[in-house]
């Protein structure tokens, strides 16, 4: 009979062999036609190479943001998923109303049009707007 | 017992306390409603605003139902007390008082500026003030102080457009990292000392361990420096003058007059539960606390107050913006409110009960009619007030009578407040026969100092520009009305103060140990 | 004296100006397509209607008041008594039961005060005649500040005295402030911030005194037997007594003014309009001497046997720095008829105090009088100047001469006056500074040949006022009539409503002059007790 730590290891190599066996038949199939922008280290679609004082765009703040969130209510999941069949319904219905806050942050984002990714319009500021200033 | 009969009881401690955070839970769901009200409702910008009026009376209503209560909530980190919900309540009156005195603000509603966030981060504020009350847990408390800075940073930077507004905004900022750092500095090395960040565990390791004297200083200094900075108390007030001068002055009046009493509900709290000794099972408590470890935290109290008053009203003597003048003015308040934390016993924090109603009342007062005047005269400035009592005379004898009361003039409520700080710091009698009479004299010296820089904005309201006569202003009969709900508490408890004495001394019950 | 709607003449002569300031407030101040004030006359006749009727009330107390009733600390010998409980709140941590009474009457002491203040504010409501701007706000200032004054006196509860104490500060702040001369900001707010440092020491007093007996109730505070043994100022406990006393001696002194803290004083009376300073000079200082009396003396007998010989000094330096500062006017600066009788004031109140400090009774009773008798003398002189400073629009000494040819009836009343103030027998001025010197010489002869000089030194400068103003030749530019299209003045002398203001005064000040009997009857009883009082230390 298996220990606990033999499944964990049976899972492990499961888990590599998934991996390994997906890249390899994908390997087979696609088409081949490297170039240098390809085969450079992929950076969330910024310059991997080069100095990091760099202005990244501010809506990535905003995406990480988000992401964030979304990210930090799993943390709150795996540990409900283990207990969720003992505690019944209430532990659902807390959960739920969780997950529908979220959901409002969510609606509240998109609603506000942060979710869109439009091409900034700058605004180039004239000599009259320094005039008019108060202080 | 196992795994399961644990979570039950964890269960069943959740369903309890979720019963005792019911108000949390409506201006949670107060928040979620303005939320989705603003992006339904789009073309109006008062629709939060209601939303977050009546969440604000359902979160009253179920605070005076349980207004009784005493309890731990989430496994003792939480305590619905008498204490407490004086201070919920207290804020909550003060913030449904500043939303309703934001659809008047000419400032706010300037051009087409959406004002969803505005009511909203104000739920939001008032949650995290909630929060802080009655936090029983240093991380609990870290929470509740980052909650209300958070929505209070944008609050104050809200009329982004205006430099002064987005400068105090940023000042914020970053004046509160530096001191929610020191802060948290400083419960770490509680926490390092004792291995606890429950209130009443440290307690118990005061009381049980001799615990290392300069180590015990400095992190309770530190800690105390995260609260003197919401109070805004010298040497950590630096921020208040810029942010309440640049903050639209709804902001100012809710920062100056919820934000502090949430800090002097935590303060307060902080020193009663982990240094004052719990008296032992059945016996009376004493009137005066008795403090535990070899740190006179009485003496650093009093040097703090008499710091703050003095250089507030100092430093008011020469403002020429009321915004600023009344800024420092609330330093010096907060300086007042020290003096009866000062003397550690329940009749101090009696008088900064009393106090802080009677600060709400006069101070929210004042700042609405700054407000009014800013939308008449589209200014600030003491010297642009030159006769404007004569244009808008019932505002005006209102204003004088905010600032007599800010002044402890008899008959109005600063009086009462002003009486029982005095009362709490001449009756204190220590151990070794210490008293604080020179801290009641410092205090009332700085009371006849501020006289003159109240009595100066009535100068130039009423003494100057007699000659002149100007055309007088049209004031709509609602923002006179709003007026005159708030003058009218200041004199009736000024005149009858049985009913405030009355709370603030059936709120005194502060939960301690388990 | 009866109850009218079930309040009592106490309550009813204190709140009569609140209900004429209501009635004030409600009366628009309507315009007329000229701009000007149409309500004017109504503003000056609800004032004056409701001065009168306080009148009439302080003379219906006086004809019912007992002669031979002590007060002072018996309750059982105050007059017209209203004791109702203002508010009490009970169970409190550390202060037990906080019980505020609204507890008034009157004794020997405060029924002189009660004629003089409703005396002076209907005479200075004739002369508010000459204030011509902002009429509606003045005139309900006035009367509140009527109410602030009218309540110190009939207090018996500490924390309502405090209340009136202060509640005729603001009033007093923008009627010098807003209807004052060139420097009234200055004045307003020196006199705002000097009385208030006084009070915020009394503020603290009055608590420390509440922990010893748990009551505001004055009589209780007097009382040695009511005071918790452990509190600051039990009796025992002497070094905090004196403490105590010194800092209410100080708060009353500012009031007073005695000298060193009488500089508010000549700029507050300068820049004030006429009626202020009649009223200031007439009751607001009284206010002083009668809190030292009402409360230094019976509260901390003790104390005031240890600073008696202080106290006569005060008086003593007062008089004599009073008048030399009054004497001064004729030597540098601007010679200015107000600030010489403001700076008369400082030392005529500076007899009030020597007399107080003697403890005996004909120095007690003579200051009493003197209160009273300073307070027509004064307003008569402040009255008399408002007169010359309403037409010539100047005060300076210099600036007149001879005008008793071109008013002689105003020379007349101004005669009397002056000649009062100096304390000429057959005025009031002469029996009261007699029973003063008399009653000090017995305990400080030295001190009161000393301040004997001060009488001199008065007589000099009222005269060479005199001399000055109304004698000699009349200068060229007032040799044509004041008013040459005698809109205002009809005639070159005394008008008609200056006079309903001078003639009540000058008959008091001969009537008493010649019979003070009525006076002394009403105070004689009460003082006695005081005195014996604070003879055998109140049993501190």
């Amino acid at each position: 009979m298996l220990t606990d730590f033999g499944i964990i290891l049976i899972f492990f190599i499961v888990g590599v062999l998934f991996v390994a066996a997906g890249l390899f038949v994908s390997s087979l199939i696609r088409p081949s036609h490297p170039n240098k922008i390809k085969n450079s280290t992929y950076e969330c679609g910024e310059e991997p190479i080069g100095s990091p004082w760099i202005k990244f765009n501010i809506r990535y703040y905003v995406v990480a943001l988000m992401f964030l969130l979304f990210e930090v209510e799993i943390v709150f999941l795996f540990p409900w998923t283990v207990v969720f069949k003992q505690l019944g319904w209430y532990a659902f219905s807390s959960m739920a109303v969780f997950m529908v806050i979220l959901v409002f942050g969510l609606a509240y984002v998109w609603g506000k049009g942060d979710l869109e990714w439009d091409k900034p319009k700058p605004y180039i500021p004239k000599l009259e707007d320094f005039v008019d200033m108060k202080d | 017992m196992g795994p399961i009969s644990h979570s039950i009881n964890f269960l069943e401690e959740l369903q309890k306390s979720v019963g005792l955070f019911a108000p949390e839970t409506a201006l949670t769901v107060t928040f979620l409603l303005a939320i989705v009200a603003d992006l339904i409702f789009r073309r109006s910008r008062n629709v939060t605003g209601f939303i977050a009026l009546l969440g604000f009376i359902a979160t009253g209503a179920l605070l005076m139902s349980n207004s009784s209560t005493s309890a731990f909530a989430f496994n003792s980190t939480y305590a619905i007390d008498p204490f407490a919900n004086f201070f919920k309540l207290l804020i909550l009156i003060t913030s449904y008082l500043i939303v309703v005195i934001s659809f008047f603000s000419a400032e706010l509603y300037h051009g087409n500026r959406k004002l969803g966030e505005y009511y909203t981060l104000i739920i939001g504020m008032t949650f995290g003030m909630f929060i802080l009350c009655s936090s029983t847990n240093l991380i609990m408390i870290y929470i509740g102080i980052e909650a209300m800075s958070l929505c209070s940073y944008v609050l104050s930077g809200y009329t982004k457009e205006i430099r002064r507004s987005s400068e105090a905004s940023l000042k914020y900022v970053i004046y509160g990292a530096v001191s929610s750092g020191i802060m948290i500095y400083g419960i770490s090395l509680i926490y390092g000392l004792t291995g606890h960040l429950g209130l009443a565990e440290i307690n118990h390791s005061l009381n049980v361990a001799n615990l290392d004297h300069i180590t015990l200083l400095v992190s309770g200094m530190m800690i105390i420096a995260g609260f003197a900075y919401k109070i805004s108390a010298v040497p950590f007030h630096f921020w208040t003058p810029d942010v309440y001068e640049g903050a639209p002055v709804t902001i100012t009046a809710f920062l100056s007059v919820a934000s502090k009493a949430a800090g002097f509900a935590a303060l307060i709290r902080f020193f009663k539960v982990v240094f004052a000794a719990v008296p032992a099972q059945g016996s009376i408590p004493d009137a005066t606390w008795n403090m535990l470890g070899s740190i006179d935290w009485r003496i650093v109290i009093a040097i703090l107050s008499v710091l703050t008053m003095t250089l507030g009203n100092l430093v008011a003597l020469k403002q020429t913006n009321v915004k600023r003048l009344l800024a420092y003015s609330s330093i010096a308040h907060a300086g007042y409110m020290l003096m009866g934390v000062t003397v550690m016993s329940e009749i101090g924090v009696q008088s900064v009960l009393v106090y802080l109603v009677a600060y709400m009342f006069m101070n929210l007062g004042a700042f609405y009619v700054v407000m009014q005047y800013a939308n008449l005269i589209g200014s600030e400035e003491l010297e642009d007030y030159t006769g404007i009592g004569y244009r808008a005379p019932v505002l005006g004898i209102c204003m004088v009578i905010f600032l007599v009361s800010l002044l402890g003039f008899p008959s109005t409520v600063g009086f009462i407040g002003k009486l029982y700080i005095f009362s709490a710091v001449l009756s204190f009698a220590g151990k070794n026969g210490q008293n604080f009479y020179w801290l009641a004299i410092m205090g009332v010296i700085n009371s006849a100092i501020s006289a003159y820089f109240y009595i100066k904005i009535v100068r130039n309201m009423f003494v100057r520009g007699a000659e002149f006569d100007k055309e007088k202003f049209k004031l709509s009969p609602e923002s006179l009305v709003v007026a005159l709900i708030i003058v009218i508490p200041t004199l009736y408890f000024g005149l009858f103060p049985g009913a405030v004495i009355r709370w603030a001394e059936t709120s005194l019950k502060i939960l301690v140990g388990n | 004296m009866q109850n009218f709607l079930g309040l009592g003449p106490l309550t009813w002569i204190t709140f009569l100006p609140l209900l004429g300031m209501i009635i004030i407030f409600l009366i628009p101040s309507g315009k007329d397509e000229k701009g000007k004030e149409t309500s004017k006359q109504l503003f000056r006749w609800v004032t004056i209607g409701f001065t009168f009727l306080q009148l009439i009330i302080a003379i219906g107390i006086y004809l019912n008041y007992t002669a031979g009733m002590t007060g002072i600390n018996v309750e059982g010998g105050f007059q017209f008594r209203e004791h109702y409980n203002w508010f009490t709140v009970t169970g409190l941590p550390m202060f037990g039961n906080v019980k505020v009474d609204y507890f008034v009457g009157i004794d020997g002491i405060s029924a002189p005060m009660i004629l003089l203040t409703a005396i002076v504010c209907f005479v200075a409501s004739f002369a508010s005649f000459s204030i011509k701007k902002q009429i509606k706000g003045y005139f309900a200032m006035y009367l509140l500040l009527d109410l602030g004054m009218m309540g110190v006196f009939i207090s018996l509860d500490f924390f309502l005295f405090y209340v009136f104490w202060e509640l005729m500060l603001l009033p007093m702040y923008f009627l010098i402030g807003i209807w004052g001369g060139p420097r009234k900001e200055y004045a307003a707010i020196k006199f705002f911030i000097y009385t208030l440092v006084g009070s915020v020491f009394m503020l603290l007093v009055i608590i420390g005194l509440y922990f010893g007996v748990h009551s505001f109730n004055m009589l209780d505070m007097m009382d040695p037997l009511k005071y918790d043994p452990t509190s600051i100022f039990a009796p025992g406990h002497g070094w905090w007594r004196n403490v105590a006393f010194f800092a209410l001696f100080v708060g009353f002194a500012i009031k007073v003014p005695s000298v060193p803290f009488h500089t508010w004083l000549p700029d507050a009376h300068v820049e004030a309009p006429t009626p202020i300073s009649v009223i200031l000079a007439g009751v607001l200082l009284k206010m002083g001497t009668y809190g030292m009396l009402r409360i230094n003396w019976p509260m901390f007998p003790d104390s005031v046997k240890y600073f008696q010989c202080f106290i006569a000094w005060v008086g003593t330096v007062s008089i004599l720095y009073g008048a030399l500062c009054a004497l001064g006017q004729f030597k540098v600066g601007k010679r200015d008829f107000k600030k010489l009788i403001a700076y008369s004031s400082v030392s005529h109140m500076g007899y009030v105090v020597l007399g107080m400090s003697s403890m005996n009774s004909s120095g007690m009773s003579g200051a009493i009088f003197q209160m009273f008798n300073h307070g027509t003398i004064t307003s008569m002189l402040f009255i008399i100047v408002g007169v010359i400073y309403d037409r010539a629009h100047t005060r300076g000494l210099d600036d007149f001469g001879g005008l008793a040819n071109k008013m002689p009836i105003y020379t007349g009343i101004m005669a009397i006056a002056f000649f009062a103030a100096i304390g000429l027998p057959g005025m009031s001025g002469f029996v009261s500074e007699m029973m003063i010197f008399l009653g000090a010489f017995m305990a400080y002869p030295i001190l009161t040949v000393i301040s004997g000089l001060g009488i001199i030194l008065g007589a000099a400068y009222m005269l060479w006022a005199l001399q000055k103003v109304f004698f000699g030749k009349l200068p060229d530019r007032w040799s044509g009539p004041w008013d040459p299209t005698h809109k205002i003045y009809k005639t070159d002398d005394i008008n008609a409503v200056e006079l309903a203001a001078l003639i009540p005064l000058a008959i008091l000040i001969i009537g008493l002059g010649i019979y003070p009997a009525p006076m002394f009857n009403m105070m004689n009883a009460t003082v006695n007790h005081l005195v014996e009082f604070v003879r055998i230390g109140g049993g501190f």
